[in-house]
């Protein structure tokens, strides 16, 4: 007897393990502002019975929260704020800017958010963020936020919440939405998370009753079989 | 199993810190001119367990798989937002409606600043805070002064008993920075400059960037019940759920082992 069903669902158990593993960034991730979901899914190849793992990003918005502070930016439609890292530019969604001590515009981690004309220097005074990345103080127009968008598929993740695309186009004006004063809040729903974790369970739990039984099967065909008297 | 558990793990840390936040903020509910904090998280690095690739004959290209590892605390944020004016009669209170610090010395001799302006005369005469720290630049009180008279742009001026006229007797200044919410909190509702804040812009009040003083007030915490109430609630569920994705790793776990018997 072949033991290619046993190394199937060997591999069966690694998929739904790192299942397990996505589904636990997910609700880590649950009140990370700007955090899009992680979405496994299987994929049957040609010639294998074990699924492979395809992980796509839900871009789903997250809601939005109004928090009242001037400097907290959402995007809430499309595209992505760019972000200089590193020498290299990086794409994010809105999140929480702030001003550093030379008055940069720079998000949480002290990177510089990047306008039409590069870094963003703001004077002291109210700061106005309108829907078209248009920034302005006590009224005047002083930068422009710049903002882009990519493909799904270009997309890759880096760590906090940061984004590098490979195929990048600015976005057109009519097609920005920014508002300041607000937060999106993760896409994932901590429900959602919860059910998805109790679903892994369940299939990894059915699994392993399957590997009992080929194992059953195994041990019969062994040691029971031919056996005389 | 032990990466989910540790990433679980991460996110069962990160809404306790969240907590700790929140239950600063409710206990300085009733603090003068206290800004309450707010804890932002950010996701952690991804593993690319499967580069993109292209697969055999007919099978297409694959997409990366990426896996997160969890979330950690980005930052302890102070929202700067202004407090509520509180009428408290008091004509040695002062707020800030606006932008801008008083600046206090303190006893090492540096500079610190605060919003909190409940102030009171010292032994000599001079305007302290309730803290004792002298108000910079300091500001002599006379000790036959009545009426004592704070404009809202911070010029000092009493009444003397021995003379119809007013007299001035100085002017309060403050200070404001490019990035408040980097200045250090050192408790007292005092603050301190640092790289981060950068240097201290000083100034009047009423002058452009700066607010006005309002005397006879004082600004209240900034903390909203209801908003901290409703985090906590939020907070709470997150770190159950964090929690059972950690059960249920380990139950997962558990499940493989016994597959061996």
């Amino acid at each position: 007897m072949s033991t290619d069903p046993l190394r199937d669902a060997a591999r069966a158990l690694a998929y739904w393990e790192r299942r397990q593993e996505v589904a636990s960034h997910n609700v880590a991730n649950s009140t990370t502002a700007g955090y899009k979901g992680q979405r496994v899914f299987a994929e049957v190849l040609a010639g294998m019975n074990a699924p492979a793992l395809v992980v796509r990003d839900d871009m789903s918005d997250g809601p939005i929260m109004d928090t009242g502070r001037p400097l907290d930016v959402a995007v809430t439609g499309e595209g992505f704020l760019v972000v200089e890292a590193g020498g290299g530019e990086l794409l994010r969604r809105g999140g929480s800017l702030s001003l550093d001590a030379a008055g940069v515009l720079v998000d949480g981690g002290g990177r510089p958010i990047l306008g039409e004309d590069g870094v963003i220097v703001l004077p002291a005074g109210d700061i106005e963020i309108g829907r078209d990345g248009a920034i302005r103080v006590d009224g005047e127009e002083v930068a422009r936020l710049r903002m882009e968008r990519a493909a799904p598929a270009d997309l890759r993740r880096v760590e906090a919440g940061l984004w590098v695309a490979g195929q990048r186009e600015a976005l057109p004006v009519e097609a920005r939405a920014l508002r300041q004063g607000a937060l999106e809040e993760s896409n994932v729903h901590p429900l959602q998370g919860m059910v998805e974790i109790l679903d892994v369970q369940r299939n990894y739990a059915a699994i392993q009753k399957t590997v009992v039984m080929l194992d059953d099967v195994l041990d019969m065909t062994v040691n029971r079989i031919g056996r005389v008297g | 199993m032990d990466p989910s558990i540790r990433t679980a793990a991460t996110g069962m840390m990160s809404q306790q810190r969240r907590i700790e936040v929140i239950a600063n903020n409710l206990a300085n509910v009733n603090t003068t001119a206290f800004k309450r904090s707010r804890a932002h998280f950010e996701d952690l690095l991804y593993q690319t367990i499967q580069g993109p690739g292209v697969g055999g004959a007919g099978l297409g290209t694959t997409d990366p798989v990426q896996v997160g590892r969890g979330t950690r605390l980005a930052a302890v944020q102070r929202v700067q937002g202004q407090g509520p004016m509180e009428n408290t009669g008091r004509p040695l209170d002062l707020a800030i409606e606006g932008d801008g610090l008083f600046r206090v010395q303190l006893p090492d001799g540096s500079t610190a600043y605060t919003r909190d302006g409940s102030l009171s005369l010292s032994a000599d005469g001079s305007l302290v805070t309730h803290g004792g720290y002298q108000l910079l630049p300091g500001i002599l009180v006379p000790e036959d002064a009545t009426g004592l008279m704070i404009s809202r742009n911070g010029v000092v001026t009493v009444q003397m008993r021995s003379a119809a006229d007013v007299i001035e007797l100085g002017r309060i200044e403050l200070a404001r920075f490019a990035n408040e919410p980097g200045l250090v909190a050192l408790g007292e509702n005092l603050y301190a400059e640092t790289p981060a804040s950068g240097q201290p812009i000083h100034g009047f009040a009423q002058d452009t960037g700066f607010g006005r003083i309002v005397q006879g007030h004082l600004e209240a915490s900034n903390v909203e019940i209801v908003t901290e109430m409703v985090d906590m609630i939020s907070a709470l569920r997150a770190y159950e759920i964090n929690s059972q994705a950690v059960k249920a790793s380990e139950e997962m776990a558990r499940t493989a082992a016994s597959m061996v018997r």
